[in-house]
């Protein structure tokens, strides 16, 4: 069987039932795709990554047209189900969705919430008017998305409707393919919602993850986004999302990564018109070989705008965790406010964390700080708990839990929250 | 041999000698006070009693109930019943005093302590120094004043029912009510199971906790000893008296 060419494309639109003009979309992304070069270390913004042992060319995988009933479900998706408060849900097995659940009173309402297959069928002229708007071609791993993926959410939320728990997207990779999904989320003027993705796997051997999160706000919208990825091991994550704020929407953003061999965000926040605001989070915690990069944009086009970003996390063992944050004014981005943090927890001599905050200031009259810290537990903490009879380890555990607690507070998400805390303390013990 | 016993004690920190000699013992069931001029090693016996990885111990030993601590580290120490208020308390942004202090309890008690149980402590504990239950869910000692951190330190003390306690300066930095409530405190721990070394540059506080014994360190080691009478007569004299005596000594 040939692989990552032409004819699988094909086979993947064909399957999905497609229009002509996703195929068309899609034949356009192959041709970056064979065109682009993989990335290697003397690409700025691989330098600190090594990939030689990522499964690059690993063969996609096609839909095979899978659906279960929710009994059937696999079990990383039943523990996840116990324990989540999400009101509506989308899973996906491998490269097809296998189940949906999504409240009538919503659906009721306008509220779209299936497959991305679905929705061109439904909802044509609102994905035509998204889709790849947000992420397309920007490099190798995104131009393979666009051509290769099997599955996808929409969500569409109507203007003024306001829904205040979140739905949710799980994702079960199964190993041994590539797997490319997508999230695309739409939100009209003044609408109001919340949008968790998670990944899940057992460990595998060697797998290529791609996802892509496009995010469209209107005018007035707000969106909470989270994306976790607690993968098992084997797995190699390229995720890559951007978000399109007009006037005045808001956009909460959270970016987790705990599981995988390696894992890659690459997260953008467009504020294009005024009022806009954008916070964002990140999580990441990386023990054994894991490899976590994080490289973020907060680009500022409009006047009075806003963006808010703290990402955290802590490294032990041989684990290395990349922060590359960009905050780029343009020159009309009078009346910003730009922050930008970045603070990482050491916890063995052999982790290693590389922080490069950047700013590109176009305009004058501006409030923006960036800072990073990068520092080994603090000796004189751990003497303090010890002191009080905590063993060093435990004493080690509750200080990384302190370290990422800024980050987990500002989730009001309980349930989420709840799960990220307790991965985190399985974590910590390893 | 129910004691704390120090002797012989020698400790260096970045190659400078601080502790040249030192020898005390506090029985269990008494409360001695350590006092002595700034720079006098006070603080630097404290720490070394409870672990600090930062000094070094040259010579001498430290024997709690006749069974020498020194190779143990700081939570093993605190987990046979050792405890050290701290003169500059720690703080601890993201761990909260009632999480830590559950925790600090169970490794103590090597079992599960429930919420009940724990609670029913942590309340008598409060009462007894006039606090408010909404410290228990601050970071510990993160903002805090430096009388807040003090009366923090007891908390823990009176939670964890330590045998012998060290206080490094619990009484600098309070108001006279705070230094009642610290008082109390100690007070309420005193009996035939408790000991403590009571480090303070200030007779007011004997006022309140009365020691049995009190000692005067200088220049790293222990130079005078007596009754509480000893407190009265440096706060009236002052340490130059005591500092001629131990030159012509010497
Ligand atoms: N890292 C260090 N290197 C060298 N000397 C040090 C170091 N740390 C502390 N010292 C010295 O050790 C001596 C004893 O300090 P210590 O804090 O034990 O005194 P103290 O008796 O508690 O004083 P105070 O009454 O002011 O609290 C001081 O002279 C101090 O400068
Ligand atoms: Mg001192």
């Amino acid at each position: 069987m040939q692989v990552l060419d032409k004819t699988q494309v094909e086979a993947i639109s064909r399957a999905l039932k497609e229009p002509g003009w996703v195929l068309e979309k899609r034949l356009k992304a192959l041709e970056a795709f064979a065109r682009l070069p993989y990335p290697s270390k003397k690409d700025e913004n691989w330098r600190y990554t090594d990939l030689s042992e990522a499964p690059l060319e690993q063969e996609v995988e096609t839909p095979k047209g899978l659906s279960l009933s929710r009994d059937e479900l696999p079990e990383l998706v039943k523990r996840r189900l116990e324990k989540t408060d999400v009101s509506g849900f989308l899973v996906f097995v491998g490269p097809d969705l296998v189940y949906a659940e999504v409240p009538e009173e919503l659906s009721a309402k306008g509220l779209v919430f299936t497959s991305l297959a679905e929705a061109l069928k439904t909802h044509p002229g609102k994905v035509e008017a998204t889709l790849f708007r947000g992420v397309y071609v920007e490099d190798k791993f995104a131009a393979e998305n666009s051509a290769f993926f099997t599955h996808g959410a929409f969500l569409y939320v109507p203007a003024g409707l306001e829904v205040e728990k979140p739905l949710g997207v799980f994702k079960v990779l199964e190993g041994g393919k590539a797997s490319a999904g997508r999230s695309l989320i739409f939100l009209e003027d003044n609408a109001k919602a919340a949008y968790i993705e998670e990944y899940l796997s057992l460990d595998l051997p060697p797998t290529l993850h791609l996802s892509a999160t496009e995010m469209v706000l209107r005018p007035g919208a707000k969106l909470r986004h989270a994306h976790v990825q607690t993968f098992g091991e084997g797995v190699w994550h390229f995720h890559r999302q951007r978000a399109l704020l007009e006037r005045d929407a808001a956009l909460n953003d959270l970016v987790v990564n705990l599981g995988g061999r390696y894992a890659r965000s690459e997260v953008a926040s467009e504020l294009l018109g005024p009022g806009a605001e954008s916070e964002m989070l990140g999580l990441y915690f990386g023990h054994g070989l894991q490899h976590f990069d994080h490289y973020t944009l907060q680009h500022h086009v409009e006047h009075h705008t806003r963006s808010d970003l703290l990402y955290k996390g802590a490294v032990k063992d041989e684990a290395r965790a990349v922060f590359s944050g960009l905050i780029k004014l343009e020159r009309g981005a009078q009346k910003t406010d730009a922050y930008q943090a970045n603070r990482n927890l050491i916890l063995s001599p052999t982790a290693r964390v590389d922080s490069i905050p950047q700013l590109e200031i176009g305009a004058n009259n501006v409030r923006c700080t960036h800072g990073s810290t990068t520092a080994p537990v603090d000796e004189v903490q751990l003497f303090y708990l010890q002191s009080r009879g905590l063993p060093r380890s435990l004493a080690q555990e509750l200080l990384v839990k302190a370290h990422l607690a800024d980050v987990l507070n500002r989730i009001p998400l309980k349930a989420l929250r709840a799960h990220l805390e307790a991965v985190i303390e399985e974590k910590v013990r390893i | 041999m129910n004691q704390l016993e120090i002797r012989d004690l020698w400790a260096s920190i970045d190659g400078e000698t601080i502790l040249k000699g030192v020898n005390l013992v506090v029985p269990k069931g008494q409360v001695h006070a350590l006092m002595g001029p700034n720079g006098a090693g006070k603080s630097t016996l404290g720490k070394i009693l409870a672990g600090d990885p930062e000094y070094t111990v040259e010579q001498g030993d430290i024997l709690l109930d006749g069974e020498s601590i020194l190779d143990l580290s700081p939570d093993e120490r605190a987990r046979k019943g050792l405890f050290l208020a701290f003169q500059y308390p720690v703080e601890v942004p993201g761990v909260t005093i009632a999480n830590f202090l559950r925790l600090a309890l169970q490794a103590k008690l090597g079992r599960e302590v429930g919420v009940a149980e724990f609670w029913a402590k942590v309340k008598r504990a409060l009462e007894l120094l006039d606090w408010d239950e909404g410290y228990l869910s601050r970071y510990l000692n993160e903002g805090f004043s430096g009388g807040e951190k003090k009366r923090n330190e007891i908390l823990q003390l009176l939670v964890l029912e330590p045998a012998y306690a060290v206080l490094d300066e619990t009484d600098s930095g309070l108001d006279i009510d705070a230094l009642k409530v610290v008082a109390r405190g100690v007070n309420a721990m005193r009996g035939p199971s408790f000991g403590a070394l009571v480090i303070t540059h200030y007779q007011r506080l004997l006022n309140y906790i009365v020691p049995d014994r009190v000692h005067v360190m200088m220049d790293g080691r222990i130079v005078a000893e007596g009754g509480p009478e000893l407190a009265l007569e440096l706060e009236a004299k002052g340490y130059e008296w005591l500092r001629e005596r131990v030159k012509e000594e010497a």
